[in-house]
């Protein structure tokens, strides 16, 4: 029985109507006018949230087979990448980024990870940045990486 | 076919070389303005193609060719321009960055909102073009006169546009009811664009906007918010005329740079800049484009910015816009 | 005549005739790169027109403009990830005729869809833009509030099977684009207290990290699979007969692009939904739509391509820029001395006529270029997975980040990126979240302003006006046709599950 609450379909439902439910002390807190439409919003968000949440608690869903995966690690190295930028500048965070997904797209002979990080990481983020002149966050004042 | 021969001559040559240069760029790797060590970036704290970013880049190539320097124009849009400008405030000392800013972000946000940048976070350069705005309605309409348009909003308030909340657009029009007996309610649009889609639906009545605006929508200037009567509308009644007090109310750019940079190179940005403004070529361009060249040095620019700060800040405050 | 055919030799002059062929090519691969869409490619190119005359400047943009609405569909069709928000549609139908091995059809749909609804739209601008602009000035706050209603209840029609899914996912759309300044106060929301937030989420990023990344993270359970390798693109354009069996898809889908380009502020992907969704109700073969249907595909890429001809309308006839891409073109003619205005038309019909003109080639281009273009993205995923997939994640961030130069933008992708592959993995349809959020702020705006011009009073919207009154009245015959259905569907489905109690046959 707490298996099955403790679904992943069942957490998604329960941590969407909490986001919603968080969102509309914010949306209910602030001025009348400026938060009419995300009032209505939000009330129809829970509301909908939470028959989606009973409708997955009462399916008797199938057990999904879990087991270790690397996507996670994925993710957060895609979210690192990204608040790195702000300060790092796009090249430095980009190019162990592209390598871990190569690699982890089975691409693992040293030759063309190396390769292939520096053509589409350091080669794409030259062509925008000093060719195309459309100008990614830099980490010198100077703009040059 | 003789405009056809008209419309080439240089353009069309110039136009080759750029065409040129774009292939030549997409198969061999070459950028247009090489890129050096030393690249000023140009700060446009609106999205590429909008109006202010058009006079940036018009600006752009001469200032950098006077100032000797690659630079590139970096679109930072978003918040009423503001997040462009905290770009500049926040790279303090900075010598490779400049701000090319509109009115709204230096005088009126920063009273309105919790910036992370004040009037005194930058180097003050220039003012380059400046614009007075008209109050303006429908060519349809009879209304003909300011007296006439207060009259008749007194028993059902008129409506009036702008290009959003907090735009200079829109405190011309606060100001003017606040100082005034004209009754009006203000309708935000999310630009011009829609507010004079507006105002041929008839959806609002009153537009305050710049003579840019007048011509290309075939508007009727009621009065214009300015000290002197503007060269081309000798009927148009400033609003001291009318016997309202002053109200001065223009769209002007400048150029700030962050502040902590040397003298020397706020020099060099002066020197660039007033070398500019003055160049035939922004001076061809500022009239195709009816920008009113209006040049203020550093100190008269960081004076004109101070004083502005304070008027907005009142009429915010007259309003009810803050507190 | 003599202007047109002065206008017509200032387009066919092998400069502008380079400037099309150029930008419509970088336009369509530059449109097809998950990421990166007409907004970035228009940046790109937008500098190099300063140095042009007016008509290649004008020939280069529209090339890129009309090359990166159709180039989106390529890569929704081939890796159910639309090159551009606009192409979000063309997913619907285009992947699942991928997934049963029509890729060349469903290419060649949308090819030639994009072509038509570019053509249509241009003869529509030609022959009826004062016309049309008239009739456009007519949708106020009220009409645009009430139109946008209608096109909100799509959600309902592209999320099969789990509609309260959709809803949720709809709301959290609109949600999304409320974050940042309130567009009719200028009050923060949804900041707490953090500066860069005020300038609020944009579309670009959203789109990005819910397809593009989520679908790098969905392919990554499945890469050691032959099944999932992405298939090889060819395109096969559909015959005479197959075009005239499916002509009145392909009218109806340009012809609601065309009117929804000629509004100001709504854009290409609202009219792709809004088409989509009428085909739902109205195409001959709707029960098939959302499995591998070429209608749901004509739907999309017609109208969606319809606005690139149709948003020229209110720029030509009142002189209001329809969207980013007039505006930059507005701007192009002001850099040499064209005043766009009301007057345009009548003072500079020269002009005027080779923009027709140049629109034109520019369809045609695009029909010449698809196939070589395709052929390159052809080559492209023939690549080892692994390299498709670091090149998705690196345009993805350089997309992002481009569209206005903001970081924030970046960690808004990426957390999108995750919580969209949850949402995937839990049944969650994503196309709500896009319509939610293209739609949700001209929705809120509108009837904000709608609330300030009736003084407070939402009742009087209902007859401001006999469109207005027109479009709820439409809007309730939608509802109460979308209960009756699904009410009819509910019985049946009771009455089966009576009738056949073992069968677990949940059909959708």
């Amino acid at each position: 029985m707490l298996a099955s609450l403790i679904h992943p379909r069942v957490l998604t439902a329960l941590m969407l109507l909490l986001a919603g439910a968080g969102l509309s002390i914010s949306a209910w807190q602030g001025p009348a006018d400026a938060m009419l439409v995300p009032r209505i919003v939000l009330t129809i968000w829970c509301a909908v949230a939470a028959l989606v949440l009973i409708g997955e608690c009462a399916k008797r869903l199938p057990r999904e087979g879990g087991g270790l995966s690397p996507l996670p690690l994925l993710m957060a190295a895609v979210l690192v990448a990204a608040i790195a930028m702000a300060s790092l500048g796009f090249l430095i965070p980009i190019l162990p980024l592209v390598a871990l997904t190569l690699w982890l797209f089975r691409i693992q002979r040293p030759l063309p990870l190396v390769l292939g990080t520096l053509i589409i990481g350091g080669g794409l983020w030259f062509l925008f940045h000093h060719v195309l002149l459309i100008r990614l966050p830099a980490l010198l004042t100077s703009g040059l990486i | 076919m003789t405009s056809i021969r008209t419309s080439g001559g240089t353009t069309r040559v110039a136009s080759l070389t750029s065409l040129a240069s774009l292939v030549a760029a997409a198969l061999i790797g070459t950028s247009p303005s090489a890129s050096a060590a030393d690249t000023l970036d140009v700060v446009v704290p609106f999205a590429a193609g909008g109006a202010t970013d058009i006079v940036a880049r018009s600006f752009e190539p001469t200032f950098s060719q006077q100032l000797g320097v690659t630079s590139v124009v970096r679109n930072v849009a978003g918040a009423s321009a503001t997040v462009g400008t905290a770009e500049v405030a926040n790279s303090e000392g900075n010598p490779n960055i400049i701000g090319y800013e509109p009115a709204g972000a230096l005088t009126i946000q920063p009273s309105l909102k919790d910036l992370p940048y004040g009037p005194d976070s930058f180097t003050y350069i220039c003012r380059t073009v400046s614009n007075p705005m008209f109050l303006m309605v429908s060519k349809s309409s009879d209304i003909t006169s300011f007296q006439q348009l207060s009259d008749e909003s007194q028993e059902q308030p008129f409506l009036y546009g702008s290009s959003g909340p907090g735009t200079l657009p829109h405190l011309a029009m606060a100001a003017l009811t606040v100082n005034s007996d004209l009754k009006a309610q203000h309708v935000p649009y999310s630009g011009s664009g829609p507010a004079m889609n507006a105002l041929a639906g008839n959806e609002i009545q009153i537009m305050a906007d710049t003579e840019t605006i007048l011509e290309n929508y075939d508007l009727r200037p009621l009065a214009v918010f300015a000290e002197h009567r503007v060269e081309g509308y000798p009927d148009v009644p400033t609003m001291q005329e009318l016997g309202l007090p002053e109200m001065d109310f223009a769209v002007w750019q400048g150029v700030v740079a962050p502040k902590g940079i040397s003298d020397e190179r706020a020099q060099q940005y002066a020197d660039a800049c007033k070398a500019t403004v003055e160049s035939e070529k922004f001076k061809t361009f500022a009239e195709k484009a009816k920008a009113g060249i209006a040049y203020l040095g550093p100190d008269d620019f960081k004076a004109y910015v101070e004083q502005r700060v304070e008027a907005n800040k009142q009429v915010l405050k007259d309003a009810g816009l803050t507190e | 005549m003599d202007v047109i055919l002065a206008a017509a030799g200032d387009a066919f002059t092998w400069h502008a005739l380079l400037a099309i062929v150029v930008g419509t090519w970088a336009g369509i691969i530059i449109g097809g790169l998950p990421g990166l869409g007409s907004v970035v490619g228009l940046t790109i190119f937008l500098p190099f027109t300063f140095g042009m005359d007016v008509i290649t400047s004008m020939a280069l943009l529209i090339g890129v403009y009309c090359g990166s609405v159709y180039g989106g569909s390529i890569t929704a069709i081939l890796i159910n990830t639309p090159g551009t928000p606009q192409s979000a549609a063309t997913t619907f139908d285009g992947y699942p005729m991928t997934q049963q091995g029509r890729v060349d059809e469903a290419l060649g749909w949308a090819t030639f869809a994009s072509f038509f609804g570019g053509v249509l739209s241009c003869v529509l601008l030609i022959f009826c833009a004062p016309q049309l602009a008239k009739f456009a000035v007519n949708f106020g706050s009220v009409e645009v509030f009430a139109l946008v209603c209608l096109a909100m209840l799509c959600i309902v029609g592209v999320s099969q099977g789990s509609t309260l899914k959709g809803l949720v996912c709809g709301m959290m759309g609109f949600f999304f684009s409320m974050v940042g300044s309130d567009p009719i106060t200028g009050a923060d929301r949804f900041t707490f207290g953090n500066y860069s937030l005020s300038a609020g989420l944009t579309l670009i990023p959203v789109v990005v990290g819910a397809f593009a990344l989520s679908e790098v993270f969905v392919r990554f359970a499945t890469r050691d699979d032959e099944a999932a390798k992405i298939p090889e693109a060819r395109l096969r354009l559909p015959g005479l007969r197959e075009i005239v069996r499916r002509g009145i898809e392909l009218i109806r889908g340009s012809f609601i692009g065309s009117f929804v380009g000629a509004l100001p502020g709504t854009g290409a992907a609202a009219a792709a939904f809004i088409s989509y969704a009428s085909a739902q109700k109205l195409s001959p073969r709707r029960a098939n739509l959302g499995k591998g249907e070429p209608d749901g595909i004509i739907a999309s890429e017609s109208s969606n391509n319809a606005v690139t001809g149709s948003s020229f309308i209110p720029t030509l006839a009142l002189g209001i820029p329809g969207d980013v891409v007039t505006a930059m073109m507005m701007g192009a003619m002001v850099i040499h001395g064209i005043t766009p205005g009301v007057r345009l038309m009548a003072d500079q019909a020269q002009t005027v006529y080779s923009l027709f003109v140049v629109l034109i080639i520019v369809n045609v281009a695009m029909l010449i270029l698809s196939k070589p273009s395709i052929g390159l993205f052809r080559y492209l995923f023939k690549l080892p997975q692994g390299y498709v997939m670091g090149g998705i994640v690196m345009f993805s961030f350089i997309g992002a980040v481009s569209v206005r130069g903001n970081p924030l933008d970046l960690i808004v992708m990426a957390l999108t990126g995750v919580l969209a592959y949850v949402l995937r993995r839990g049944g969650y349809p994503l196309a709500p979240l896009v319509i939610g959020m293209v739609l949700g702020p001209e929705l809120e705006s509108s009837l904000r302003r709608g609330l300030l011009i009736s003084r407070g009073d939402f009742f009087a919207f209902f007859t401001h006006s006999g469109i207005a009154s027109f479009l709820f009245v439409l809007i309730g015959l939608f509802v109460v046709w979308t209960l009756w259905s699904s009410f009819i569907q509910w019985r049946q489905h009771v009455n089966a599950r009576a009738d056949a109690v073992p069968s677990s046959g949940n059909r959708q």
